[in-house]
């Protein structure tokens, strides 16, 4: 007895052939899966939005159960990095060693305007976004933003994570946005 | 039994004679202008003459005048406080504009070394004799000092900037 | 009802399956695991600053005497459990020669005390 109104709480389940007891599928869709559900983030929080942050991972608004239930302060063990507040451009090498000293396969989200673009500081000791020096994969902007709006950038990171293919690292395209930020 | 702005500017004039020019009250504070040679002997007589009693730096910065003669175009200000009669001072020493050069304060009040470097970092300003003259909120390899009339604020990296929103018009940018 | 030998080798299978699982997993996951090294990742982490120094210090030599003085004198009473359990049948002999047992060890503990390996600073 479903309506059209009541909300969806179920998953839907990738594409596949499912039989009597058994459910088939392709690889890279259920480690896509996996991973878009487990994504640990290594919150590099400076300034206003890592507050935001700090809101978001309270109880209210929970980004435990989109599965970043454990942050990570240690690069070898996160999944996402969370670029939140102004990078002023004595941190930048700071945050290009942490992002390269990432285990594969890492994302970035860069949180706030300070961090997408400078924000409202555009002088001469503010890193005018951080897409100078380390490739970003989704971008939330505001300053700050609300947390529904850090979660909504979440998901559309899950999104991301989930349809991206297993053999990325081997890809040319990917080290060719490596090269292009003159990481290694 | 308060400290008198008159005694001391009888006690410094009596001592320094030609050394300590030009005393004016701004917004309450005595403020001199002090030769940058003699700047360490001044502050040594401020702090121990017991009269005086001026055993607190509160603060130690820079100013940048391009529009004046080059010898004054870059100067040092120090504020002293006197914690036991409550009267504050101001100092200003003027440098040379191309080579400016003061000897440093740290052998008489330790918090003017992270002051010193500040004013380094964004003035250029050499002190003479500090244990660690290198920048300390910039980053370590800039070469311009950034609080100079020249040095531009903005980044100069920005595209996304419409003048329009920031009130910049072809007069006043 | 009699049991041989033989009537634990599952069990021995089974272990052997358990572990050999896991041995094999781990290191197979290394070799198809697809790998990236480079100067900067592989660098130990020090929240994205150069690191300084060894990370290993010298440990002071008191913890290990204790430690290893600890383990001779603990063997020293489990060999003293079986005559623990048996000594009314050993006897008067028995205790002779734990007495012995004991006296020489005693000697080495009395050697520890003069030569100060015990002292904690």
């Amino acid at each position: 007895m479903s309506n059209s109104s009541k909300i969806i709480t179920d998953a839907p389940a990738p594409e596949g052939f499912s039989g009597e007891g058994f459910f088939a599928t392709k690889l890279d869709s259920v480690v896509g899966m996996a991973r878009a559900n487990s994504l640990w983030p290594l919150p590099f929080a400076t300034s206003c939005c890592g507050i935001e942050f700090m809101a978001t991972m309270a109880s209210h608004y929970d980004v435990a159960r989109f599965g970043s239930e454990r942050m990570s302060f240690s690069p070898r063990q996160a999944d996402m990095l969370l670029v939140m507040g102004t990078i002023a451009k004595k941190m930048a090498p700071i945050l290009r060693q942490v992002y390269e000293q990432m285990a594969e396969p890492r994302w970035v989200i860069s949180v706030g305007a300070c961090a997408c673009s400078g924000g409202i500081f555009d002088t001469y000791s503010v890193l005018q976004g951080i897409d100078k020096i380390i490739p970003v994969d989704v971008y939330v902007p505001g300053c700050p933003p609300r947390p529904e709006q850090i979660l909504d950038g979440v998901m559309r990171l899950q999104d991301l994570v989930r349809s991206e293919s297993v053999r990325r690292r081997s890809s040319p395209e990917y080290t060719e946005l490596l090269a292009s930020y003159n990481i290694k | 039994m308060a400290l008198e702005t008159s005694v001391i500017q009888n006690t410094l004039t009596d001592r320094f004679e030609s050394k300590v020019s030009d005393f004016q009250q701004i917004h309450d504070i005595l403020t001199f202008e002090v030769n940058s040679e003699s700047i360490v002997e001044v502050m040594q007589f401020l702090r121990d003459d017991k009269t005086l009693r001026f055993n607190f730096l509160t603060d130690l910065c820079g100013m940048h005048f391009p529009d004046a003669a080059v010898e004054r175009q870059l100067s040092v200000v120090y504020h002293m406080h006197n914690w036991y009669d409550n009267v504050r001072i101001r100092i200003k020493c003027f440098l040379h504009g191309e080579k400016p050069e003061i000897d440093t304060v740290t052998g008489l009040y330790l918090s003017s070394n992270w002051q010193e470097r500040e004013t380094y970092d964004f003035y250029g300003i050499i002190f003479k004799g500090h244990p660690q003259l290198k920048r300390i909120l910039n980053m370590d390899e800039m070469v311009s000092f950034p609080m100079r009339k020249e040095f531009p604020l903005e980044d100069g990296g920005r595209t996304d900037k419409d003048d329009r929103f920031f009130g910049r018009t072809t007069d006043n940018c | 009802m009699e049991s041989n030998q033989s009537d634990y080798l599952p069990i021995l299978i089974q272990m052997l399956l358990a572990v050999g699982f896991v041995v094999l997993t781990i290191i197979g996951s290394s070799f198809l695991g697809p790998k990236r090294h480079s100067k900067n990742k592989d660098k130990t982490f020090e929240c994205g600053i150069e690191s300084v120094g060894n990370a290993r210090v010298p440990f002071s030599v008191k913890y290990f005497l204790v430690a290893i003085l600890f383990v001779l004198f603990d063997v020293e009473v489990i060999f003293m459990y079986p005559w623990a359990v048996n000594f009314r049948a050993m006897g008067v002999e028995g205790m002779m020669k734990m007495g012995i047992f004991m006296v020489l060890l005693l000697v080495g503990f009395f050697y520890v005390m003069k030569k100060k390996g015990l002292e904690w600073e």
